[in-house]
């Protein structure tokens, strides 16, 4: 604690304990130089990286990369909670001090998108590599079990940002989205780059199934 | 020649698509052009179909995909039955050695921690069962104990006593099965079986006790489901007179075996900073001699009571990691008996509501499984289910050790040296 306090002076009003562990919250930059001091110094010693893991704060909120460490010198498990910006998620990579982290580093890319520069294999580590959303971040949404959430029955798949809404603008009083207070123009629409969108299904001319594409 | 041209002489298959109409399709759904396969494709008349038809992503991957003459790349899974699970190993070998190798995991990852993240604390500790399928009873002490942590309560001393009881139950089983496997992939079928008979007394005893035979959803938050019955102490019993015995008959079959030493001794050896730099942790960190055991290190009730040895080996080769399981269900054995003459009398479960609403705040909790160090970081926002859930397996861990390991062993050891390592694919993809 009171190495911590020193090392770490700016820091230092962030550390918390409980009866464990003993936290601090650096900003996500200087996580690795962070790390090095801990691993190398020979009074902190903190030899093990227990873990890695992202924590997504919500969407207006941040990003949290936190380690766990273990000593044998102390008592308790170390946290130390990076904070990243959700708007530019990017974190140097700490492959160079445990390069046990490549895999957690991978799943934290997999799952909430966070990118780790210098790391030499940050690829998808679960998901195909053609996958395009981050299904842990909190708003990608269950269809089944957030039953009672604002995206209930919707498919996280076919989520609206990425639909096509142009096929919907010529019918007029029947856009199935226009009572919804969507928009309907196509520069409100959010599309991947690569343009990954579905071609609108040849149903009989003139009509368009809308119930397909609709939220239940 | 490219991957998608058709082969001078070959039959076209109808899949194979003219070059004009391909690139019109790949632009059409955002798919980046086909690359040119490197030099060596073919080799020996085989023809090279590992290499993904886009560019690679990172160094790592134009690495792996650069292959060179007299290389070839050689696909291992995801059905194969070595592999403990679904898992793909693509090997870069020259002749029979492995230059290099990539896992390729996801065959099976389900999603759990988001499942959790949307279930209440109560029924986390049933979605966590079927992670890491061999231990599930370690599966779930570790939400527990992080739940408990967050709420605020601890289990009652029995339930303590019986959480500790199931768990050295489950690694006794595990470990056993380990060395079955490790047998089973260099082509030894009686251990396993043997293995197996072990294993079904357990997976019997904790049935009696817990109503299942796999997923045994046990554990409960502050305490446990039921406590020890009558059945289940006969079984034990039974189960405890002849286990030492039986571990030596097992034993007897391998360790001593010419042809298991040949194959398993000096064979993908770990060294010690090699081992803490990758992060290996369990059994096969403290076979590379580093004393780590999350029941010394962070005593969770009621090891801080028991007495027990943190046993490593030094060699840090399979046999050394094979050597460890033994002596380590040994220590299991003596765990158990200590816990049966100790364990004191009182409730089994502490009074916690229905719903638990924790206040707003973090947790982690670690334990020791039988793969190693198993933990859950758990954060509550004030609500009923947790904000996040978090858990590190450690077989994923230890899979990663894998293209550090190969270079220069023979396709052959492969597997021995990845069941060495006792990964469990239900914990790797979570």
């Amino acid at each position: 604690m009171r190495l911590l306090t020193e090392r770490f002076a700016d820091a230092a009003p962030t550390l918390w304990t409980d009866e464990d562990t003993v936290e601090i919250t650096i900003p996500g930059a200087g996580a690795a130089d962070a790390l090095r001091t801990l691993r190398d110094d020979p009074e902190l010693d903190f030899w093990m990286l227990a873990d890695a893991a992202a924590v997504d704060y919500g969407p207006t909120e941040r990003f949290e990369v936190v380690y766990h460490l273990y000593s044998d010198r102390h008592p308790a498990w170390l946290r130390v909670r990076a904070t990243v910006s959700r708007a530019d998620p990017r974190l140097p990579t700490i492959t160079q001090l445990w390069s046990g982290a490549g895999f957690h580093e991978r799943e934290m890319f997999d799952m909430m998108g966070i990118v780790f520069e210098g790391n030499r294999d940050l690829r998808r580590l679960y998901m195909s590599p053609d996958y395009r959303s981050f299904p842990q971040r909190k708003d990608f949404l269950l269809p089944d079990d957030a039953a009672d959430s604002p995206a209930a029955g919707v498919n996280p798949l076919e989520r609206p940002e990425t639909w096509d809404l142009t096929r919907f603008a010529a019918l007029g009083p029947l856009n199935p989205l226009a009572d919804a207070g969507a928009p309907t123009d196509a520069s409100a629409v959010v599309a991947d780059p690569a343009g990954e969108q579905p071609e609108p299904s040849p149903v009989g001319a003139g009509q368009t199934d809308a119930s397909r594409s609709r939220p239940r | 020649m490219t991957a998608t041209e058709p082969r001078e002489g070959r039959i076209p298959d109808p899949i194979d698509l003219d070059a004009a109409e391909e690139a019109r399709l790949r632009t059409a759904a955002g798919i980046a052009p086909a690359v040119a396969t490197a030099a060596g494709a073919e080799y020996a008349g085989f023809e090279m179909v590992g290499i993904p038809d886009r560019p690679p992503q990172t160094e790592r991957e134009r690495e792996l995909f650069t292959v060179d003459e007299g290389e070839m790349l050689v696909n291992m899974g995801p059905q194969h039955p070595s592999t403990h699970g679904v898992m793909r190993l693509l090997l870069k070998v020259r002749s029979e050695v492995v230059t290099d190798l990539d896992v390729v995991l996801g065959y099976l990852h389900r999603g759990i921690e988001k499942l959790c993240e949307n279930a209440t604390y109560t029924t986390v500790l049933t979605y966590v069962d079927p992670m890491d399928y061999l231990s599930s009873m370690h599966n779930e002490h570790a939400p527990a104990l992080a739940f408990e942590k967050l709420y605020g309560i601890e289990a009652p001393p029995r339930a303590q006593y019986i959480r500790a009881l199931v768990v050295e139950l489950n690694r006794v089983f595990s470990h056993g099965l380990m060395m079955g496997f490790l047998a089973l992939d260099m082509g030894g079928i009686t251990p396993i079986l043997y293995g197996f008979i072990n294993r079904d007394e357990i997976v019997e005893m904790l049935a009696s006790i817990s109503g299942q035979r796999m997923l045994f959803n046990f554990f409960r938050v502050g305490g446990v489901n039921w406590d020890v019955n009558d059945e289940f102490l006969s079984r034990l019993g039974t189960w405890h007179s002849k286990q030492l015995r039986s571990i030596r008959d097992n034993e007897a079959l391998l360790t001593e075996n010419e042809i298991f030493r040949a194959r398993t001794q000096k064979m993908g050896i770990i060294s010690r900073e090699q081992a803490i730099q990758l992060g290996v942790t369990g059994p096969n960190l403290r076979a590379s001699g580093v004393p780590f055991d999350v029941r010394k290190a962070h005593p969770y009730a009621p090891y801080a009571e028991l007495e027990f040895d943190v046993i490593t080996q030094q060699a840090g080769d399979v046999y050394a990691r094979y050597i460890q399981r033994i002596d380590e269900l040994k220590q299991s054995m003596h765990l158990i008996e200590q816990i049966m003459d100790k364990m004191p009398h009182g409730p089994v479960q502490a009074q916690v509501p229905g719903i638990i609403r924790p206040r707003p705040g973090r947790a982690y909790a670690a334990i020791e499984s039988p793969r190693g160090l198993y933990s859950v970081y758990a954060i509550s926002d004030g609500g009923p289910n947790p904000y996040r859930f978090r858990m590190r397996d450690p077989s994923l861990i230890s899979l990663q050790v894998m293209p550090t390991l190969m270079p220069g062993h023979l396709i052959a050891d492969t597997m021995a040296i990845m069941a060495s390592l006792d990964p469990v694919m239900g914990g790797v993809d979570k």
